[in-house]
């Protein structure tokens, strides 16, 4: 039955590579999660609905998804931007650029919140001409978006970068004999086909934001209600020994993340086979 | 009038890709610019579509003055050799699309736009992919779709690089009936690149021999391959064997041989025979192969050692009866051709008159 699933390629080996994928896949994520789903099912259906439920928890799911959404979305632009910069053009310091963009991957993210917090507070560089101006950055939800875009920069960059790389100027040079102005260029030859490498990004980007700990709580103020993201929720339950409240949010905050990333996914999947690169 | 080229140059760094070339195309010609890979045919073709910028010269299409205007404005239809059909977009869209783009006081409707399109889908006779994608179709179908979305845009002149380049052989010898038809049918003034001398003796009106940069001869087909106007091209139009230094002796008539000679002659032109005639060649057959209606046979000269290749039809090889390997045969080389190799763009020094003569 199986054996009629796979497609037999020229290596061999696919036993063994399968296995393993999915040992490791096991040890990895999949019995963690199960341990999650496990710890969360020692609640009561009403408990656990009860602590889903809770104002303060809701509000912090919400707060959760949107900020998240859009500190991806900044991403979405401002790294497309980037590695349109990076591809296309020559300069000086272009290596070094490029490596500034994967800083994030590489620092606590702790240290980064403490740096954002430091410069976006009202009597920080940054935050201080913001304050002037009656906006306030850190302790806001403001201030969880730009660590939240900042921590998410190199997903969409790294992402879109090899594509543009990739991608062949004989569509431009056909679409300009045909008589296409660089606007009708960009938007009906480039975009299109750096679009799913864009949505890749914002998907990693989004996700990573979700799960966003360490460089949050800093600059957030973690205000109940207005400020307080639900992985800080979570430690709090911990920190309080609530194991299967902690746990119970957790759930319902990974199935949000699953979803999502699985319906951006599937999406993917149908342009790609639409298109099925040449 | 047409596509007419003057002095133009264009360099890549040190590199001269494209030497000042002047050059003519009168409308409706179909012209094939045919050369070795580095000749400098595609940089020219590209030049004229404006996807390169030139560095010295002029370019006149049908009497205006193109060298300045951008790829936009000059409108010519462009095919690639690996079709660069959006991807993202299926056959209709790749075919309107250069309709769609044009400012809206000139955009036809929505309806004149189908039209346009079922039109030219009808003409490369692909009307039922309208709704597919690129990747749905086959390598001769996406050009012949490249085709229709370059004609959509109704161009002065077509610019075909290498269009047949990346299909395989039967596909290729259909497309070249093709587009010679659809030519017929619409009389644009077309230019095609393209390094297969086969290809362009069969399809062109006029071919462009072009080496290093330069144009070495131009003129319709039968002209470029009877009378070559030198080594160069003699030896990238159709098979030929090389003869150098002794091999020539007894070919040179009074001109005293210096070593800078060189001597060629296709394998149709060498006769083969079972009895010393004349100033025949002893040579021993080395290989028999028999492709399609002709036989290919490999000899060696056993005077000199060297190796050569005689063709000749299935009829004349049953004249010659069975040649088997080992066999000693007496090649006649009186067709000789010979040029002065010091450079190769010299005149042949010695012309087989009675050889034009048969071919004229």
């Amino acid at each position: 039955m199986l054996k009629k699933l796979i497609r037999h390629r020229a290596l061999p080996g696919f036993g063994l590579s399968m296995g393993y994928t999915v040992v490791y896949l096991s040890l990895i994520i999949l019995i963690p999660l199960a341990v999650l789903f496990l710890k969360a099912s020692t609640l009561s259906f009403t408990e656990f609905w009860r602590t889903v439920t809770d104002e303060r928890v809701v509000a912090s799911y919400k707060l959760t998804l949107w900020t998240s959404f859009f500190a991806a979305f900044i991403n979405l632009v401002f790294g497309t931007l980037i590695a349109w910069v990076l591809v296309l053009y020559d300069f000086w310091g272009k290596r070094l650029a490029d490596a500034i963009v994967d800083l994030p991957f590489a620092l606590p993210t702790a240290i980064a919140g403490i740096a954002l917090t430091t410069i976006y507070a009202p009597n920080g560089w940054i935050g201080k001409y913001f304050a002037a101006m009656g906006i306030k950055i850190a302790y806001t939800p403001l201030g969880i978006m730009i660590a939240l875009t900042f921590i998410g920069l190199p997903f969409v960059v790294r992402s879109v970068q090899p594509v543009l790389q990739d991608l062949d100027t004989r569509y431009e040079e056909a679409a300009a004999t045909l008589g296409a102005n660089s606007m009708q260029i960009f938007f009906k030859i480039i975009f299109p086909a750096i679009f799913p490498a864009m949505m890749t990004g914002f998907a990693l980007a989004f996700a990573r934001a979700l799960g966003e700990y360490g460089s949050v709580v800093f600059i957030s103020g973690n205000m109940p209600m207005k400020t307080e993201i639900i992985p800080l929720l979570i430690i709090t339950k911990l920190e309080q020994f609530n194991y299967g409240g902690a746990a119970a949010i957790a759930v319902v905050m990974l199935l949000f993340s699953f979803i999502l990333l699985f319906l951006i996914n599937v999406w993917q999947w149908k342009t790609a086979k639409k298109q099925q690169m040449i | 009038m047409g596509i007419s080229l003057k002095e133009v140059t264009k360099e890549f760094g040190t590199f001269r890709a494209v030497d000042n070339i002047t050059l003519d195309i009168p409308t409706g010609d179909f012209t094939a610019l045919l050369g070795p890979s580095g000749s400098g045919k595609t940089t020219l073709l590209r030049l004229i579509a404006g996807l390169e910028k030139i560095d010295a010269g002029t370019i006149l299409l049908n009497g205006s003055d193109f060298s300045a205007k951008t790829v936009r404005e000059r409108k010519v239809g462009f095919v690639f050799q690996h079709y660069a059909l959006f991807k993202h977009m299926n056959i209709f869209d790749n075919i309107a699309f250069g309709l769609k783009v044009r400012p809206r006081k000139q955009r036809p409707s929505k309806k004149e736009i189908t039209e346009k399109v079922m039109e030219l889908l009808k003409l490369v006779q692909l009307e039922h992919t309208a709704s597919r994608y690129p990747s749905q179709l086959s390598g001769g179908q996406r050009q012949r779709i490249a085709l229709a979305r370059a004609l959509a845009i109704e161009p002065e002149v077509l610019l075909l690089d290498e269009p047949f380049g990346a299909l395989d052989a039967k596909v290729r010898q259909e497309l070249r009936h093709w587009l010679r038809e659809i030519h017929q049918k619409l009389n644009i003034t077309t230019l095609f690149v393209t390094h297969d001398q086969e290809e362009a003796l069969e399809m062109a009106d006029t071919i462009v021999v072009m080496n290093h940069g330069r144009v070495e001869q131009i003129g319709p087909p039968e002209e470029v391959y009877q009378n070559p106007a030198n080594a160069f091209v003699y030896s990238f139009l159709g098979r030929v064997n090389e003869l150098r230094g002794a091999a020539l002796r007894g070919y040179l008539g009074n001109t005293i041989p210096n070593g800078d000679e060189v001597g060629y002659i296709r394998p149709h032109e060498i006769g083969l025979n079972r009895t010393l005639k004349g100033s025949s060649v002893p040579a021993e057959v080395s290989h028999v192969t028999k492709v399609g209606s002709t036989v290919r046979i490999d000899l060696k000269r056993l005077d000199l050692g060297h190796i050569f290749e005689a063709e000749m039809s299935t009829e004349k090889y049953r004249e010659l009866g069975p040649v088997q390997k080992g066999d000693i045969l007496y090649a006649d080389l009186n067709h000789i051709v010979i040029f002065n190799g010091k450079n190769n763009t010299t005149q042949p020094v010695l012309e087989n008159k009675t050889l034009r003569a048969a071919y004229l």
